[in-house]
């Protein structure tokens, strides 16, 4: 009796630990992708758009793909409240997000058709611009909620 | 002995309700006041979109900025406010106020019935304003589409219900002084100036705030944790935009994106829909002003973030 005490004891410290542990690598996973889309979105098109770095073809299709395949992705990779923020982040989610999740999922489609939409009709810099204000637009839709500053 | 202290003590306590009730009058402006005038709507939505109205004021959950039929709810540490209507609805919302009912809400926080405004209605910041600023607002929000509908009561546990005592706190915390130009500055970091420290009342989410609710001023702009309860409001003296050139606090205001490759959320998404649609004049006046605040180490963070459940 004794011994099965101590074991499930000792099991649930170890299930314990590995739920801290998974909670920092969920948070950092969800981070990430949402890091990813940044550096598509403002490292390359916002840059562009704001005219510090010159207007590049390649780079804007390549932006946009990227983006139009990980977009899809956020409701999956935020399935799971992690209960923490990354270490020293900027930003973190809001547990609203796990409070409605089916609303936090319904700002993700048009998100994917407003890249859908600009999907190889960009061929200049005034079409880039129109562009990512109408993406933008939807991403800000959901960090308006969801999306806490830290610092 | 008793016979003596009783009627004293009843004066005193007669003597201190007379004060406290003299002190916390609500103050009005008086028809008379406002010399005739003929409001320029062209300048009332320049009011209108550097002083957020419609941040809290529209209709949640919908697009258009100019219905301001109310009902959002603001959380706070002293409980829920629910943005009033403003639309000109005669019933629901300002279609039958004057001017004067109006110039006295938004720059001494006072209702058309005599009573006290709580202060989550910036009429701190708004005090500084120009009346004329405020009566083209007036005369601009007539223009927009009346929405019917009452909303609900603020949702303020005792003692904070208690209105009277917000005279008190206006006391405390409201200088009722004008804002006066700085002789060294030019026009154009005056007038980003006052559009920060009046209209745009930046320093109402952008500063800490002691145990009354009051803004902690030698910390003012210096960040603080999210009164609304989620994350921290960062700090906007050059300390914490150290980073950022003018012109990156202009962009900012214009597009919502960041010098380090991000875009505005939270509530600085709604602020960025009012000053994206100032003139860039007006934003680049704001920048400058911003980035001239003398640097100031805001409140410290909590070591480590309390979990969220």
């Amino acid at each position: 009796m004794k011994r099965i005490v101590v074991v499930a004891v000792v099991g649930g410290l170890l299930l314990g630990a590995g739920a801290v542990m998974a909670d920092q690598k969920i948070a950092v996973e969800q981070d990430n992708l949402m890091r990813g889309q940044a550096k598509s979105m403002y490292n390359v098109i916002g840059k562009m758009v704001k005219g510090d770095i010159p207007y590049d073809q390649a780079a804007v299709d390549a932006a946009i793909a990227d983006l139009e395949a990980s977009v899809p992705k956020i409701p999956t990779v935020f399935a799971t409240n992690p209960k923490e923020d990354v270490k020293d982040a900027t930003y973190g989610s809001s547990p609203k997000i796990w409070k409605n999740k089916a609303d936090f999922d319904s700002k993700v489609p048009p998100v994917s058709k407003a890249i859908a939409d600009v999907k190889g009709k960009i061929k200049d810099l005034d079409g880039l611009k129109v562009a990512f204000k109408s993406i933008n637009d939807r991403c800000t839709d959901c960090h308006e909620v969801y999306r806490v500053k830290l610092k | 002995m008793l016979r003596r202290i009783l009627p004293l003590a009843g004066l005193g306590g007669l003597i201190g309700f007379g004060v406290y009730w003299w002190l916390t009058i609500p103050a009005t402006v008086a028809a008379s006041a406002l010399p005739a005038y003929q409001p320029n709507l062209a300048n009332g939505l320049t009011t209108f979109n550097a002083g957020g109205c419609s941040s809290c004021h529209a209709v949640p959950k919908q697009d258009d900025r100019t219905r301001l039929g109310g009902g959002l709810a603001i959380p706070s540490p002293f409980g829920t406010f629910y943005a009033p209507n403003i639309s000109p609805d005669p019933n629901d919302g300002i279609g039958r106020w004057s001017e004067a009912d109006f110039v006295t809400a938004v720059m001494k926080g006072t209702s058309p019935s005599g009573t006290h405004y709580f202060p989550a209605f910036p009429y701190t910041s708004y005090q500084h304003a120009r009346v004329n600023d405020v009566r083209d607002l007036f005369a601009y929000l007539k223009t927009l589409p009346p929405v019917a509908g009452k909303v609900r009561d603020h949702d303020v546990p005792f003692p904070f219900d208690i209105r009277r005592n917000v005279g008190v706190w206006k006391f405390l915390f409201m200088d009722g002084k004008p804002f006066v130009a700085d002789a060294s500055r030019s026009a154009h970091w005056y007038r980003g100036a006052y559009l920060v420290n009046s209209l745009g009342h930046c320093a109402e989410c952008h500063s800490p705030r002691n145990f009354l609710g009051g803004i902690v001023s030698s910390q003012r702009f210096a960040g603080c944790s999210n009164p609304e309860g989620e994350g921290w409001v960062p700090n906007i003296t050059p300390r914490g935009l150290s980073d950022w050139s003018v012109k990156d606090v202009a962009y900012f205001l214009e597009s919502g994106q960041t010098p380090d490759g991000d875009s505005a959320g939270g509530s600085m998404v709604g602020v960025i829909r009012n000053t994206s649609q100032l003139s860039s004049t007006d934003r680049d006046a704001i920048a400058e002003y911003i980035k001239s605040l003398p640097p100031v180490e805001g409140p410290p963070k909590p070591l480590k973030k309390e979990k969220q459940s």
